[in-house]
């Protein structure tokens, strides 16, 4: 029956083409095997710490075999992940208590990470660095705090931090600082302590320009994300938060506040956590997509990143259950009529700008004699400052150490 | 005639011979001059950071360190005195431990770093090789008390990453892990002897680092268990002899072998109160008698020089401040200590122990990395406890947390209403 014979050849027909879906599979996987993606934000060093006490040495602590976290090198690698920041998250509960420590020892675990994999792992300090590592198919890792709390009010900490490669910080994490709003002031959890900034968290931005270490808003309240892109003389990030016009929960980023991330050639490195991609505990790739599409629309194609924050939350959409899948999410992008150029600048291009940038900003603060504050101090006279001390990650990568100017 | 011509021939020659050697004879200071030009001083302690926290808050701009006269220590003063290294202690106070200790260490750390880039007259550096090179004033980083570490190995790492070379195992406080030799100014941790098991993982974290052991403020068993372990040199930063005054922050003799065989060194100390024992008279002489009596013992090539200054308050008459230092080498070559055995004093005896400290290092392995558990016993309230931590959730907001107890209020109303209604 000829009925029949058009079921089977168009069957037939749809198994031997690619189905559209798949071509931008393709697609998306040729991309990324020459621009793989930066991701803003992951707390696998969080997961270490709960589940292994940063014990790298034990057997289950295998990062090539571990199975139970969203992030491992077989899944990084089939995601085409060549850039990830790793999060040295410490709680809030550790505010005024052992945060400084605690934070210290983050650090040292991504560092041994970077030690013990080094066929996978090259732990970098800059945008230069980046690109090496993209050269020799390594993932660049970097390190982000997460929360002023870390700090503990010492601009002598954030240098410290500095030196031992930290490059963002998360202004706050889910809790006010001395000098910084969070943004559960937004939702009325907490009081405003300081309307977004207060003069010493100014101190604290503009002595990160100076250093270089990118300004980071994801976590904070509206005011505070206002002041400091306001303050700022680099751009900043927010590395893994969403768009809150689609959906209103106060960890994302209002349209206006795209606006001047739009005017600063700032960053939003998408967030893929479903509370915060639809408001709902479940959520799907196409959801995700939306956000991108949003902030492309609002802010500008090199406004857009990724930040999945996989292993910092328990429920991601369908589609994205861990970091293998980004070339899944490029593919839906691809459907959704993005150029291989629009791709490139949101998988990584932006966020290389965006820390050139941030280093061209500290080397001229530096060469026009800022000095760096002292603890209790204020702006003061020209004078020498240390530019980026030797990023040193106890073996012996150390980079090498340059000097800036006189006394 | 011919006696008497010959006679004034001979008194001409001896006159002769008189004004050229006296010519030639140099005063044992110029020889000590010398001796320090080309041998600069590698000293193993001074407090000047301290001092600069507490008169200026550490910053750096109030203060011009070439000039400044509050303390021994400034740097036209370590020029005259021929220091060609310095460690620069980043000591903490032992009322810190288990508060903000780690904080503080870090600030001054980075007070360290600030001040060795702003003057041209110094240089950081982190290694022997670092040192000798160096045509400047070498600035080098020592951490005076485990308390800085807070029970951390992690926090151990990335002290060494920050460049710091050496950590005295404790300042006059017990930490949980190390005992040290004060007895009576603080209350920590009591009943801790010597170097606990955990305290031996500090001890061979930091040999797998290149870290110097530093025994300097610790009790003889502390010294004693860290020299049996210790796979490399150790030192004594700031210490002098039990022996002329049996203080207890001095070494006593059957440590001070140990020290030789370990092919360590002790940088004798210029505190007046740990040289002379409460002896009016404090000089160079005092001090001298310390590094006769080392020498006897141990060798002199187990000596160098840990001044203490702006760490302590009283000093020799003629050894005041830092520029004073050829005072004291002057006496030492009155004493008959020859060329060789000073310069050993002065800066190679301290160079050949980096060394191999380094070599240590160099040999050992990654897996070996040191991921002890932070003790239990250090548990208290200024510190996050994980095991019973309740990550802070995250609420979701916005229009749910209003529907919700909204939607409960409808429920709840209109049963109400059927039930009154039936």
């Amino acid at each position: 029956m000829p009925g029949r014979s058009v079921v089977v050849l168009a069957l037939a027909l749809r198994l031997l083409l690619p189905s559209a879906g798949q071509q931008h599979r393709e697609e998306a996987e040729r991309i990324m095997t020459t621009t793989p993606v930066i991701d803003g934000h992951n707390d696998l060093p969080w997961q270490l710490l709960k589940r292994f006490n940063n014990q790298l040495g034990l057997p289950e602590a295998n990062l090539l075999l571990l199975n139970d976290t969203h992030t491992n090198i077989p899944k990084l690698r089939s995601g085409h992940v060549g850039g990830q920041f790793w999060s040295v998250y410490v709680p809030c509960d550790t505010q005024n208590k052992d945060a400084v420590k605690r934070t210290l020892e983050q650090i040292d675990v991504v560092h041994r990470m970077c030690e013990l994999y080094p066929d996978t792992f090259a732990c970098v300090g800059d945008s230069d660095g980046i690109r090496q590592a993209f050269q020799s198919n390594k993932v660049a890792s970097l390190i982000g705090v997460e929360g002023g709390h870390s700090i503990d009010s010492s601009l002598g900490v954030l240098r410290t931090f500095y030196r031992l490669g930290v490059r963002y910080m998360t202004l706050t994490h889910s809790c006010n600082t001395p000098w910084a709003d969070n943004w559960l002031v937004d939702t009325g959890d907490e009081p405003a302590l300081h309307h977004g900034l207060s003069s010493f968290g100014k101190t604290v931005l503009e002595e990160m320009n100076r250093l270089g270490m990118i300004v980071d808003l994801a976590h904070v309240s509206v005011e505070t994300m206002k002041a400091a892109l306001n303050i700022s003389k680099a751009p900043v990030i927010f590395s893994h938060s969403s768009a809150y016009s689609l959906c209103q929960h106060r960890r994302n980023v209002p349209d206006e506040v795209l606006r001047m991330v739009a005017s600063t050639g700032s960053l939003v490195m998408v967030n893929f956590y479903n509370e915060y991609v639809t408001c709902r505990d479940t959520a799907t790739l196409t959801d995700v997509a939306d956000h991108m599409d949003h902030v492309k629309k609002v802010a500008g194609v090199q406004s857009v990143g990724f930040g999945g924050d996989y292993d910092g939350v328990s429920r991601l959409p369908t589609g994205l259950e861990d970091v293998s899948t980004y070339p899944a999410l490029v593919a839906e992008l691809l459907a959704r009529n993005w150029t291989e150029e629009e791709l490139k600048a949101a998988l990584a291009e932006n966020l290389i700008r965006v820390f050139k940038k941030v280093e061209e900003v500290s080397t001229a603060r530096r060469s026009l004699g800022h000095t760096e504050h002292g603890d209790m101090g204020t702006h003061r006279t020209r004078g020498h400052i240390e530019h980026g001390d030797t990023y040193s990650m106890g073996t012996h990568r150390a980079r090498g150490h340059i000097e800036h100017g006189d006394t | 005639m011919e006696m008497k011509r010959n006679t004034t021939k001979l008194l001409w020659l001896l006159m002769f011979s008189d004004i050229v050697l006296f010519s030639y004879e140099k005063s044992l200071r110029e020889q000590a001059i010398e001796l320090m030009q080309d041998a600069r001083l590698i000293d193993g302690h001074n407090d000047l950071v301290l001092r600069l926290r507490i008169f200026y808050q550490n910053r750096l701009s109030a203060v011009n360190l070439r000039e400044l006269n509050k303390t021994h220590t400034n740097l036209a003063k370590l020029q005259a005195g021929f220091v060609g290294a310095q460690f620069w202690s980043v000591y903490v106070l032992c009322s810190a431990q288990n508060k903000d200790a780690v904080r503080l260490t870090l600030e001054q750390i980075d007070v360290v770093k600030r001040m060795c880039n702003s003057y041209k007259e110094l240089e950081f550096v982190t290694t022997s090789q670092g040192i000798s090179d160096s045509r400047r004033i070498a600035c080098l980083i020592g951490i005076e008390g485990g308390h800085s570490i807070d029970s951390s190995l992690a926090t151990l790492r990335m002290y060494y990453d920050l460049g710091v070379r050496y950590m005295s195992l404790t300042h006059s406080c017990n930490t949980p892990w190390s005992e040290s030799s004060s007895k009576g100014m603080h209350n920590f941790y009591p009943n801790v002897n010597g170097l606990t098991a955990f305290g031996q993982e500090v001890v061979k974290e930091m040999n797998r680092l290149g870290m110097l052991v530093d025994l300097s403020h610790t009790s003889d068993m502390t010294a004693k268990a860290a020299l049996s372990i210790s796979k490399a040199p150790v030192i004594f930063s700031h210490s002098s002899a039990f022996s002329i005054c049996n203080h207890s922050r001095n070494v006593p003799n059957d440590i001070l072998q140990k020290l030789k065989k370990n092919k360590g060194i002790i940088m004798v100390t210029f505190n007046a109160d740990v040289l002379a024992c409460g002896r009016k008279v404090v000089n160079v002489s005092t001090l001298a008698d310390h590094f006769d009596h080392i020498k006897k013992i141990a060798g002199s090539e187990s000596i160098g020089i840990g001044g203490d200054y702006d760490g302590v308050e009283r000093f020799p008459e003629g050894l005041e401040d830092v520029s004073k230092y050829p005072s004291l080498i002057e006496e030492l070559l009155r004493r008959g200590w020859n060329e060789t055995e000073l310069k050993g004093v002065l800066r190679e005896n301290f160079l050949r122990v980096f060394r191999e400290v380094e070599n240590v290092r160099n040999l050992s392995k990654l897996m070996d990395v040191g991921e002890s558990e932070t003790l239990q016993e250090v548990q208290n309230s200024c510190r996050l406890d994980l095991r019973n931590h309740q990550p802070q959730k995250v609420r979701s907001f916005g229009f749910s947390s209003v529907t919700q107890p909204l939607s409960l209020t409808f429920v709840t109303v209109s049963h109400l209403i059927l039930y009154y209604e039936s």
